[in-house]
């Protein structure tokens, strides 16, 4: 590996211009995060336009310095107030709130940040050593090993909306659907634009996305809008004990690499591997009647997953322009959006904007901890934004964003129907992230389709075209096995101990 | 309660076949394979007809009851707020283009907040519409040179 490459990216990371994004990145994604209802895709989402006429590395380091500063800011919700800021904060409820009724929620937050901190730098070395090697494997792809990866990659997301099979095809194939409007770029046949010169393009697919999230996000909060949550003032010490570390650091140390793997499928994100990791780590303690009621292990392990899938969910982005989470498909989108196309060549032909990126995530989660320690007091005071204020701010964000993408009022119409859409989707416990992957692949997979189809003789051969395609094939066969797998074993386990149900 | 969570895959079945009759109505490819545009098309029109008709079998399992998401976006209350931010959208959709993005954001944010915040609060919906207008008209047009209507 060439070292000097890496030194550039922290150079380049540390000049002022690219620290002052980083830090504006950290600070409203930790802001973003707190807000419950906004999570990092909604942050991203909303805050595209900002990106505009941006140095495309000053960009990508505002996108993920808001992704990962969402996540250190979905914690704090949720340990103040019980509420998560987004599903990846969810398990940092369970001793997170526990510890603030204990009157700890200073030293809850402080060692949840350290606990993110570690998971995000274990995840970084993991992206440095896993992230050329795959991105090296990837340039062997052509058209039919990229149809298999997206076929996995899709059926890889909708067998992890676990239980809601159907419903994760069905939201899958109308992301596809979505993406078939516009000119058919190898005939040149306009498709379903209804003759509206604005749809000739096809959908920007990040209307759909500011649509699904953050209109859709804001009309699903009208029904709780009187009902906000105030955090207590009085959060304690903000500083933990020796005691609380010396507890902390082996399930932080364990958790890292159990989300940074996870965080690599498609789809896992930082939901499961959360709450995989405080599974786990319950599973194991000695002290299983704490959890729950307070213990600073349950609090960290998840934190440390969370941040470490993160970064992990970065890898199949960038390497092969697969996101991994509903966060990195939107920044998908908008890095497409400012030049920058992820994959196997932009290691070869842009390494300092990887290496750039690599760096500035370092140096954004030393920030982001400074932050999450030092304005803890003034964090707590975000959580008092009344969310009338609030939502109506985000709407005219959302409608602006969704203007500078195309200069047509015609998206406003699409961002209102994928808002609604968006809220039944929710209301009715349809996944999101199967629709939103392949809406934003299907264009790619299916002019490599067309030509693989040419290339082979046939769809079917595609599958046989290489060792990779056969490979791919047993994976997406195993995933969608994997629901089914452990409904068997759920099974089994209770035929086995029919007393403990 | 029931209306609304068949709407979906009533939905989407409905969608399927007038995807189906647009993809029958597509003009053949000029060069190579005739119906090339609509291979592709058909294997999704396919996918969403058949899941729907799943989703709406899978529903008789369901307790539709034990959603309290559901539940809340049934009552009647909720539906009016959801239905007026709603309407708020669309009009400013429509106003957008005409009255330029100052005035409209003015009277679109202007319009929710005093309707979600209340009148009692007027000074402070009064001041984050025009400071939130102002800013952001200045920040696009002149610091990021993006140009709005």
């Amino acid at each position: 590996m060439d070292f000097s490459i890496i030194i550039d990216g922290l150079f380049t990371a540390l000049q002022p211009i690219n620290l002052m994004w980083l830090v504006i990145g950290a600070i409203l994604g930790t802001i973003v995060g707190i807000l419950p209802g906004l999570g990092p895709a909604t942050g991203i989402a909303v805050l595209i336009p900002l990106t505009f006429g941006m140095e495309p590395i000053s960009a990508l380091i505002l996108m993920a310095a808001i992704y990962y500063g969402a996540l250190f800011g979905g914690s704090r919700s949720s340990i103040l107030i019980n509420t998560p800021g987004d599903g990846s904060s969810i398990a940092a409820t369970f001793d997170g709130y526990p510890m603030t009724k204990k009157g700890q929620a200073g030293q809850a937050m402080s060692i949840a940040a350290i606990a993110s901190l570690i998971g995000g730098v274990m995840a970084i070395f993991g992206f440095i050593f896993l992230a050329i090697p795959l991105a090296q494997f990837a340039l062997n792809f052509g058209p039919a090993e990229y149809v298999m990866l997206f076929i996995f990659a899709l059926s890889a997301v909708v067998a992890l909306s676990m239980g809601n099979i159907a419903k994760g095809f069905l939201t899958m194939f109308l992301g596809l659907g979505i993406s078939t409007i516009g000119v058919d770029l190898q005939s040149g046949v306009h498709r379903f634009t209804l003759d509206v010169p604005h749809l000739t393009d096809g959908i920007d697919f990040i209307v759909i996305i500011i649509g699904i999230y953050a209109l859709g996000e804001v009309l699903y909060n009208m029904f709780n809008i009187n009902k906000a949550k105030k955090p207590d003032q009085n959060i304690g010490s903000k500083w933990f004990t020796k005691e609380q570390w010396k507890k902390s650091l082996a399930p932080i140390l364990r958790s890292g690499p159990i989300g940074f793997f996870l965080g690599i499928l498609p789809g896992s994100g930082g939901t499961i591997s959360s709450l995989l990791a405080y599974s786990t780590q319950k599973q194991i303690a000695k002290n299983k009647e704490e959890y729950g009621k307070g213990a600073v292990e349950g609090l960290v392990a998840p934190e440390s997953a969370n941040s470490s899938a993160a970064v992990g969910s970065m890898i199949p982005m960038l390497t092969m322009a697969i996101p991994g989470s509903g966060a990195t498909a939107v920044m998908l989108g908008a890095l497409i959006m400012i030049g920058i196309q992820p994959g196997p060549l932009l290691f070869e032909n842009s390494p300092d904007l990887v290496w750039t990126l690599i760096n500035s995530m370092f140096i954004g989660n030393i920030i982001l901890v400074v932050i999450n320690i030092a304005m803890v007091g003034m964090l707590v005071k975000v959580l008092h934004t009344p969310p009338k204020v609030l939502y109506p701010l985000v709407l005219v964000l959302s409608f602006l964003g969704a203007y500078t993408l195309g200069y047509s009022t015609v998206d406003f119409y699409i961002l209102i129907l994928a808002g609604v859409l968006g809220l039944l989707l929710r209301v009715l416990n349809y996944p999101v992230v199967p629709l939103i992957l392949a809406l934003i692949v299907g264009n790619d997979m299916e002019q490599n389709f067309m030509r693989a189809t040419v290339i082979y003789d046939g769809p079917v051969s595609i599958l046989f075209a290489s060792p990779i395609t056969i490979g791919l094939a047993v994976l997406t066969i195993l995933s969608l096995s994997y629901p089914l797998i452990i409904k068997l074993l759920g099974r089994r386990k209770k035929k086995d101990h029919p007393m403990t149900m | 309660m029931y209306i609304i969570r068949l709407s979906l895959p009533v939905l989407f079945i409905v969608v399927s076949l007038i995807y189906a009759v647009m993809i029958f109505q597509l003009q053949p490819a000029m060069l190579g394979e005739p119906n090339a545009p609509r291979y592709f098309p058909l294997i999704i029109c396919s996918g969403i007809l058949i899941f729907s008709i799943v989703d709406l079998i899978n529903m008789r399992k369901e307790n539709v009851r034990q959603n309290e998401d559901l539940e809340m976006l049934s009552r009647k209350s909720t539906l009016k707020i959801v239905g007026i931010v709603l309407g708020f959208c669309l009009i400013y959709t429509l106003i957008f283009e005409h009255l330029g993005f100052l005035i409209s954001t003015i009277l679109f944010l202007g319009a929710l907040l005093f309707y979600l915040n209340g009148v009692k609060h007027w000074i402070l919906n009064l001041s984050v519409t025009i400071i939130t207008a102002f800013t952001t008209w200045y920040t696009f047009s002149f610091l990021l040179e993006i140009s709005l209507p």
